[in-house]
């Protein structure tokens, strides 16, 4: 557990330096998006008001994603790169598996800070135009924030172990591009009734979850899925890529 | 009970579709004892770098048994790591800490308290002599200095080993003999370690004991001293020359010369052979010598009488020069 915290403060420390870039990195997606999609569009009448609330938990669920991914998978390609940097982890005295979900923490961190961080500054963007009902439920808010932030995290464990380091720049517009698009952040889950079976096809998208989750916690005057299955499905895919990454991390280190 | 056991230590790397496995350490066994400078000499692909791998954890073992102070490292990898420390080939200081940092951090994995890695650190870098480099980022120092760092590094957790993997590879050869006057100066200090090297002169000053690796497995394990020794013979008579028929057996049976060896000669060599002579410099062998290359129709390039080196043990063992 020593090394294990200590490998987190190691992480925490190196991040805190450079939070400039890495705020700017995370929030320049959502604020935008809100100032043309929450803030033009709707002066133009080109976009209808609700669309403004629906949107919001879309954001934060699309901002932590990335958050947790890139604060994941960018150390990770220098870790395993020639250099090995990964190999002082390795060899401090902590398990393999202790290494790869300190990892996950250390993503989750990065993650629901940048979630926490895109809620106030989206509601800033919008205040002007008003109409958004955004009314968080604090007491659900901090646990589904942690539960998106470890998702996130690992998945980007399971990408950063499973994609060579050359292809991560296709892995944003091959993988995290579709996944943004239909992850139910611009749309409710529960609205895609229209599409018949195929609303359940969307399940396969972890970013729905997440998504809904915050839907549930932001914005409760929209309709959002059921909670039995929001949980099941985020702890579910949690449990799958921190397995899964763990695993091909493993793979990638010990030789 | 030897600080260090190796048993039968054997890796297999898995084939891929198109790869094949490949065997690099085919059968390993050795003891280190506390203090010991010990060596693993060999050409790169010998498996020397697999073996130090499987002594940290890094790579795991197909077969065979690593005791580490006692401690299986297979079953209790945990409690080997802490007794271990480890200066990789290739440079892998965490580049986004300052020096002092690397260190501190280091001290932290390993539990030690606040008051202990700050001071242990101070006496490191100073004993290091890269104090003055304390705030710079490890990607700004030379390889000489970087590889300070890393062993600074490696005895901050106070390891009963060290594994020096290739330590001097790319150095300079003042940064080069520098880092081995330091580690003369730690090994004088108690510490045990376990060197990987190609170079012959770094085995030879440095290690008390040098196991001579090769495919995969050790071909002789002993003191410098008593590999030189040895040797057939008590010097080495090089000859580089360039003959139509075979000199070889003519050169063997000829008084004072114990062995004669066909050395492979790199690159084209123009038809230029080198036999190495494993002569006992008695009256008139030179000239003997010389009057069998003449009497051949041989045309002598180069001439030497040596008193044994590494190398020529190396050579004598594997027929071959060390491949770079």
């Amino acid at each position: 557990m020593t090394a294990f915290l200590a490998l987190l403060r190691r992480d925490v420390l190196v991040a805190s330096r450079g939070a400039g870039p890495l705020l700017l990195a995370t929030l320049t997606q959502p604020v935008l998006v809100v100032l043309v999609f929450g803030n033009i569009l709707p002066r133009l009448e080109l976009v209808a008001p609700e669309f403004r609330t629906v949107m919001v938990p879309g954001l934060m669920s699309i901002t932590m994603l990335m958050a947790g991914v890139q604060g994941v998978l960018m150390p990770l390609v220098t870790d395993l790169s020639g250099s090995r940097e990964v190999d002082e982890r390795i060899l401090a005295p902590i398990s393999i598996l202790g290494v790869a979900l300190e990892k996950v923490v250390a993503g989750a961190l990065h993650s629901g800070l940048a979630g926490v961080i895109a809620l106030p500054a989206m509601m800033v963007l919008m205040h002007e135009v008003g109409g958004v009902s955004v009314n968080p439920d604090w007491a659900v808010l901090p646990p589904l924030v942690a539960l998106c932030g470890l998702l996130s995290a690992a998945f980007g464990l399971t990408l950063g172990t499973q994609v060579q380091p050359r292809f991560s720049g296709l892995l944003f517009a091959v993988v995290l591009g579709p996944l943004m698009l239909f992850g139910c952040a611009y749309y409710p889950w529960t609205g895609l009734h229209v599409l018949g079976a195929f609303q359940y096809v969307f399940l396969l998208n972890p970013l729905v979850f997440m998504s809904e989750a915050m839907r549930l916690a932001v914005t409760p005057g929209v309709p959002h899925m059921p909670v039995p299955l929001l949980l099941a499905g985020m702890l579910g895919f949690t449990a799958f890529f921190t397995v899964l990454g763990a695993r091909s991390f493993e793979r990638k280190t010990i030789l | 009970m030897s600080l260090l056991v190796v048993e039968n230590l054997v890796k297999t790397y898995p084939g891929r579709r198109r790869t094949p496995p490949v065997e690099a350490v085919r059968g390993i066994s050795f003891a280190v004892e506390a203090g010991e400078f010990f060596g693993l000499l060999g050409p790169n692909g010998a498996g020397k770098s697999t073996t130090i791998g499987c002594l940290s954890t890094l790579v795991r073992p197909t077969s065979g048994r690593i005791l580490v102070d006692g401690i299986d490292v297979s079953k209790d990898p945990l409690e080997a790591k802490r007794r271990i420390a480890v200066v990789p080939q290739t440079r892998n200081l965490d580049r986004d800490l300052s020096v002092r940092e690397v260190l501190t951090f280091h001290g932290r994995y390993f539990g030690l308290p606040a008051g202990e890695r700050e001071s242990r650190a101070d006496r490191l870098l100073a004993e290091l002599q890269i104090a003055d480099k304390a705030d710079a980022k490890p990607l700004t120092l030379s390889g000489g200095q970087q590889q300070r760092v890393m062993i600074a590094r490696a005895l901050m957790h106070d390891p009963r080993i060290v594994l020096l993997d290739e330590p001097t590879t790319g150095l300079d050869p003042q940064a080069r003999r520098l880092l081995w006057q330091t580690l003369r100066g730690l090994h004088r200090g108690g510490l045990t370690f376990i060197l990987t090297t190609h170079y012959m002169e770094e085995a030879d000053r440095l290690c008390q004991r040098l196991a001579v690796v090769d495919h995969g497995k050790i071909l002789t394990l002993d003191t410098p001293a008593a590999l030189k020794k040895g040797l057939p013979g008590g010097q080495i008579l090089d000859l580089w020359l360039h003959a139509e028929a075979p000199l070889r057996p003519r050169l063997a049976v000829l008084p004072g010369v114990m062995n004669v060896e066909q050395v492979a000669v790199e690159g084209d060599g123009e038809g230029v052979e080198r036999l190495r002579l494993f002569v006992d410099p008695a009256d008139g062998l030179l000239d003997r010598v010389l009057h069998e290359v003449k009497g051949a129709g041989a045309d002598l390039r180069h001439v030497s009488l040596t008193a044994p080196s590494l190398e020529d043990v190396y050579i004598h063992l594997t027929g071959k020069e060390l491949r770079d």
